[in-house]
């Protein structure tokens, strides 16, 4: 607490930034307490471990041809070779690498595109429920309009008639996917805006930028952060469909989209082209949405009381 | 039925508002986007002179206002334009036989294209929300009446699961087992209905994780309302109450979760799926259209698909009203 002031004005038990992150810290100590937080936790570290180390410690290229190693099958099956643990693909390049710098590309996409919709719909969602009045109905109707424009359409039209980069594409996830968060912190702001503390503080002379950022914000994470969990999965595959149509990152740089599609065309020969990358990608996902999940039950047990 | 009345006057002038501002989002982006489209409707052979002059006459240089002044006139007539490049018969003229002018009559429009295309996409719409409720509505009743025992565990592997599958990737594998591999089912294309099972299983288990965690959650909730043990104590079976009060009940979440998260999924999933799998429907004709820079068909298409979204909504507020009478609009 740097403002011993509001501390003392909101005692005993109003403490005002500490209400939401309390329920934060509950929230996430209730989630630790699932065996399913932690065997998805122990499954994203090693996937994570493998997308940043996987390079140095495989010994292959993942964009170097090589015409002799074509079409090697994973190496469970009979004519599998060491180092391809899942194979090779049509040009020969090593699938495991392809697929853990795919998924490099699309986690990090994932996570600075959720940052980025959080950090932009929170902004927005709390300025319109603190400020009320027309701000609030303008930007209100604004994630109407957004909302009814269905993601995948502004997403192609846009990524499909300007040339797509990284930095476009999590701009479109951006631009596609904040009204969730806005609508959210609006509606805990709102709530925030009318209780004591919040009063107290607007009273002892804090700005507004003040109360916005060090009192509502913090109350902000235990409803939205499961939704931003997730969130990042859901990037996540669009990163890969957009690929996949061919509006995703641009080849030679691996992504699964990429893979994938390429893999269509030798399915009945080397189906471990398609297959193999998926299960990976699924094995992100799946940790990350279990984790999400069982976030929202914590926070729902949370809500409902329990300690 | 004075409330109704009131309420869809008020939702439709708010969802006409809503529409128009959506066209104007993407008429803006559609003319500030890099790519002139008069390349595309003349073709390569055209010169700059024909290329101003066909721009001119189409009205493609006027100011952006009066452009989308003009575009919502006509489609307030029911006009939508005709396609820059698909041809009457059929198929893309490419533009370059007409290398010295452009004749609009000669193009499709745009209104008979998407009215070829909806009944496709209606059809494996349909048939993916029936698989996904098959699946997920027994699942999530199960998981909500057990809550915290195994069968919302079951409910959360599978949805946690599902959602994990990203859509392209389900596409291709099953195209890989049941088509390629034991040629159970056809797979590429529309020849007959049996093109839609594929398609449709994939759009379900787009479409079934969000049903099951929704289901349950509203399910377990109405069993923890007073209600329910208040109906338990007045000597009511636990049968009846379930059966008559809280599958009731909480079907209301679940059909505004149709309105607001599904209709949107539904789309996004139908544009993926029919690209992947070359289904003759509003994705693969919209996808085409962007990629040959068609923009009276990506107009319409996303004018058409808010407004749906808009309808939906509206219709599904009221259903919840009628059905559970303590909601006011």
């Amino acid at each position: 607490m740097s403002n011993p002031s509001v501390e003392v004005a909101t005692q005993p038990n109003l403490a005002p930034a500490k209400r939401g992150a309390g329920v934060t810290r509950r929230m996430l100590k209730r989630a630790w307490g699932f065996t399913e937080m932690k065997v998805a936790a122990v499954v994203f570290a090693t996937m994570m471990f493998l997308t940043i180390f996987g390079p140095y410690i495989i010994d292959a290229s993942a964009t170097q041809m090589n015409v002799s190693a074509r079409f090697l099958p994973p190496i469970f099956m009979e004519g599998g070779q060491y180092p391809h643990f899942l194979g090779t693909d049509q040009l020969g390049r090593d699938l495991l690498l392809r697929s853990l710098i795919g998924l490099r590309n699309a986690f990090a996409i994932g996570l600075v595109s959720v940052i980025g919709m959080f950090v932009l719909g929170c902004a927005i969602g709390i300025y319109a429920g603190y400020r009320g009045g027309w701000v609030d109905v303008v930007l209100m109707r604004l994630t109407d309009v957004q909302m009814s424009i269905p993601v995948i359409i502004l997403a192609i039209t846009i990524l499909g008639l300007s040339r797509p980069s990284p930095l476009t594409i999590i701009l479109v996830l951006i631009l596609a996917s904040w009204p969730t968060y806005a609508r959210v912190s609006r509606s805990v702001a709102l709530a925030e805006r009318e209780k004591e503390y919040v009063r107290a503080a607007r009273i002892l002379g804090a700005s507004d930028l003040r109360i916005m950022i060090r009192h509502i914000a913090p109350s902000i994470l235990p409803p939205i952060a499961f939704v931003a969990v997730l969130d990042i999965a859901r990037m996540m595959i669009f990163e890969a469909i957009f690929g996949f149509i061919g509006i995703g990152i641009q080849p030679p740089t691996p992504t699964f989209g990429t893979i994938i599609s390429s893999g269509t065309q030798y399915l009945l020969n080397a189906w471990w082209i398609t297959v193999a990358p998926g299960v990976l990608l699924a094995l992100a996902l799946g940790s990350l949405n279990l984790m999400g999940g069982v976030l929202e039950r914590a926070r729902n047990q949370v809500l409902q009381g329990g300690e | 039925m004075a409330f109704a009345i009131e309420f869809f006057l008020r939702r439709i002038s708010q969802g006409l508002v809503i529409v128009l501002l959506v066209a104007f989002v993407i008429f803006t982006l559609l003319r500030i986007v890099p790519g002139d489209p008069m390349r595309i409707i003349l073709g390569p052979m055209a010169s700059q002179t024909t290329l101003e002059e066909t721009a001119k006459e189409l009205g493609l240089r006027d100011p952006m206002l009066i452009q989308f002044g003009r575009f919502v006139g006509e489609v307030a007539t029911g006009d939508l334009g005709r396609s820059y490049i698909r041809g009457v018969q059929g198929g893309s003229t490419g533009g370059s036989q007409d290398a010295d002018g452009f004749d609009p009559e000669s193009r499709a429009s745009v209104a008979g294209l998407i009215a070829n295309a909806l009944p496709y996409s209606l059809m494996l719409a349909g048939l993916g929300i029936a698989f996904a409720l098959l699946v997920a509505v027994p699942i999530g009743i199960a998981a909500g009446l057990n809550a915290g025992r195994w069968p919302d565990k079951i409910g959360l592997y599978t949805s946690s699961l599902f959602v994990s599958l990203p859509n392209i990737w389900v596409g291709v594998v099953l195209i890989f087992l049941l088509s390629a591999k034991t040629g159970w089912l056809p797979a590429i294309g529309y020849r007959g209905f049996e093109y839609t099972i594929i398609p449709a299983i994939v759009l379900a288990v787009e479409l079934s994780p969000v049903m099951i965690r929704a289901i349950s959650v509203s399910v377990a909730q109405n069993l923890g309302e007073t209600f329910y043990s208040v109906g338990l104590v007045r000597g009511i079976s636990r049968r009846d109450m379930i059966g008559k009060h809280v599958l009731r009940n909480a079907a209301v979440p679940l059909m505004n979760l149709f309105g607001a998260q599904m209709i949107g999924m539904l789309l996004g999933g139908l544009f993926v799926v029919e690209y992947i799998f070359s289904y003759p429907g509003i994705g693969m004709l919209t996808i085409n259209a962007v990629f040959q820079r068609d923009f009276p068909i990506i107009q319409a298409v996303a004018i058409l698909a808010s407004a749906a979204l808009v309808i939906i909504n509206m219709l599904v507020d009221f259903a919840s009203t009628l059905i559970d009478r303590r909601l006011k609009f």
